[in-house]
Parts: C-alpha cells; structure tokens; sequence
C-alpha cells in the first residue's frame, strides 16, 4: 500500500497543477459505481433501454462526475484533506466505452475560520475533446506544517 | 410569464421529504463506494493510517453521503430505480442533470445513520441556446447524522424538457 501524499498548505502554491486523472469509463464501472450506490437504474447498464432513447450506450450518474473530481481533490489533498465545497455543471453525458481525464489548478489559497483552505478549479474531458465539466470549483482543507 | 409553468407545478415549491437510513452506513459500503471509483485512498478502508491523520478514522468519501438511494426498501419501478423523487405534474420527454453544488460541513463515517431532508427550492422556466424552453428544478438536500450533525448540504439543478 501506498502512503498518501500529504501536501502541507505552506507549500502549496497558486497556479500549481494537481496530478490528472484518467478514468475509463467501461459497463464494468459503471455497474460497480451503481451497485455502490443502490442505483439500479436500466440507463446505467441496459443498452437496449437506452437505445430506444436514443442514446448510444448506458451512461453515466452525474453525481459519479462529482465523485470522480472529489476522489482527485482527496488524492492530491493526502491523508488529512477534506474537501469543503464542490460546484460543478455538467455539460454533456459520458457513455460507457469513454475514457475521461480530469484536470485541475489552484486557482488562490487563505486562512478562514482557522481552516487552511485552498480553492481549485477542476475540468473533465472526454479523449475525443469533448468537455464534460469546465471550470468546476472546489474548496480543499488541508493540513498545516506543525510550528 | 411562462406559461408552461403552471400554478400546480408551482405550488411544489417549498415542499420537503425526510428519509432516514434504517441502518449505519457502514464501513462496507464505504469500501465499495471507494472501489468503483478506482480510489485506493487508505482514508477509505485503512483504519490503523487513517487513525494516524487528524480525520481519526475511516471517513468516507466526500461525495458519499449525497447518495441516499441506500435508504430506501422499495421495490425496483419499471425502470429500476428505487430512491427518492418527486412525482412532479411534467409530462418531459427528456430529463437531464444540471449542476451540483455541495457543502461538506464533517466528514461522514461508518457508524453514522444518516438522515436526508429534500426541498425542493425552485421551479422555472429559461429559454437555452441548445434546446429552446427548458424547466429548471432547483433541489436541495440536506444530510445529518444520528445526533442531529449537519455532515452535507447539496444544490441540485435538474433539467427537463417539455
């Protein structure tokens, strides 16, 4: 097992990138992320349902969008971040067969409440270009050096 | 005015529903949760590391907690689905999600029984540049544990198309 990164907020700066993440989206995720959240909906795995409504394979949850950018703030964030706020509009539907990659910066960093916070500014695009989510914000708490 | 937009489908602004998780959320479903992502953060299923941060144990992950499908005992509908929606008086062809906002206020953990309040802020109609007249349902949820913690709050817009 790997020991998480933990950033401190001292080093972090503004305009630094945080490490993509790539994502294939395949029935097999896709079943995995609806049977973790009980949602046994036919769009997420049957093709011949969503066929007839004119989509072209089962898709995506839109909340499996916000899961997946949370997951890169967590990862980037180490073991003691905790995301604190998370906006994101999706602009299209990721069908299963499609490979994502979530890209995101830090956009500015401040103390409030004695919480050390970075704000981070994240995208999703498909490997075709298409983009899924732009300019989602995030807030991340992070740790701090010790004194 | 709009039109489409009748007193009927009005009158849903402001309503609520409240759901509580006959059980803990528990630490399996965190795993699972974790795993269908592809997340191996050992914030997830590793208690000895996690213990180690200022978190103090497994947490969930942050986007968990606003899937409450987990909730319900109902059976499948014709579609499958068995959470919460509003039965609301649209006759759309096509449903789409729009945006999500969420706050979280404390990490959700396996031992939280989780309870989710549903109200339903807005409903209005806006003209969009790739669909023509679309109605926007604005939701927001709000989860707490079972000593009355607020762990999340999440703004959904939801897009239908008449």
């Amino acid at each position: 097992m790997k020991e998480p990164r933990t950033p401190r907020f001292e080093d972090v700066t503004v305009g630094e990138t945080l490490p993509p993440l790539k994502f294939d989206v395949t029935p097999t995720s896709l079943v995995m992320y609806a049977g973790a959240t009980w949602d046994f909906h036919r769009y997420h795995y049957d093709a011949d349902f969503v066929t007839k409504l004119g989509m072209p394979a089962p898709f995506m949850d839109g909340q499996m969008a916000g899961a997946l950018l949370a997951r890169q703030l967590m990862q980037w964030g180490g073991a003691d971040a905790f995301v604190r706020k998370l906006s994101y509009r999706l602009r299209g539907t990721v069908y299963a067969g499609d490979s994502i990659v979530l890209q995101g910066t830090v956009s500015d960093k401040c103390v409030e409440q004695g919480r050390a916070l970075a704000l981070c500014s994240l995208s999703m695009t498909k490997s075709d270009g298409t983009q899924i989510v732009r300019n989602a914000t995030a807030v991340v708490e992070l740790g701090r050096r010790s004194p | 005015m709009s039109t489409r937009i009748s007193d009927e489908l009005k009158s849903w602004i402001g309503r609520e529903a409240t759901y509580t998780a006959p059980e803990e959320l528990g630490r399996a479903a965190i795993r699972y949760f974790a795993l269908a992502l592809g997340d191996d953060n050992p914030l997830h299923h590793d208690e000895a590391l996690a213990q180690s941060t200022r978190h103090g144990g497994i947490i969930a992950p942050p986007t968990l907690v606003c899937e409450t499908n987990q909730i319900f005992q109902n059976a499948p509908d014709e579609n499958g689905y068995i959470g919460h929606s509003w039965p609301l008086p649209l006759s759309s062809s096509r449903f789409m999600r729009g945006s999500n906002e969420y706050e979280f206020h404390q990490p959700t953990r396996a031992d939280d029984r989780i309870t989710v309040t549903w109200r339903i802020v807005d409903i209005y109609e806006k003209d969009t540049r790739k669909n023509g007249a679309m109605i926007f349902v604005v939701s927001e949820a709000r989860y707490t544990n079972q000593r009355g913690e607020l762990l999340a709050v999440n703004r959904e817009t939801n897009i239908h198309q008449p």
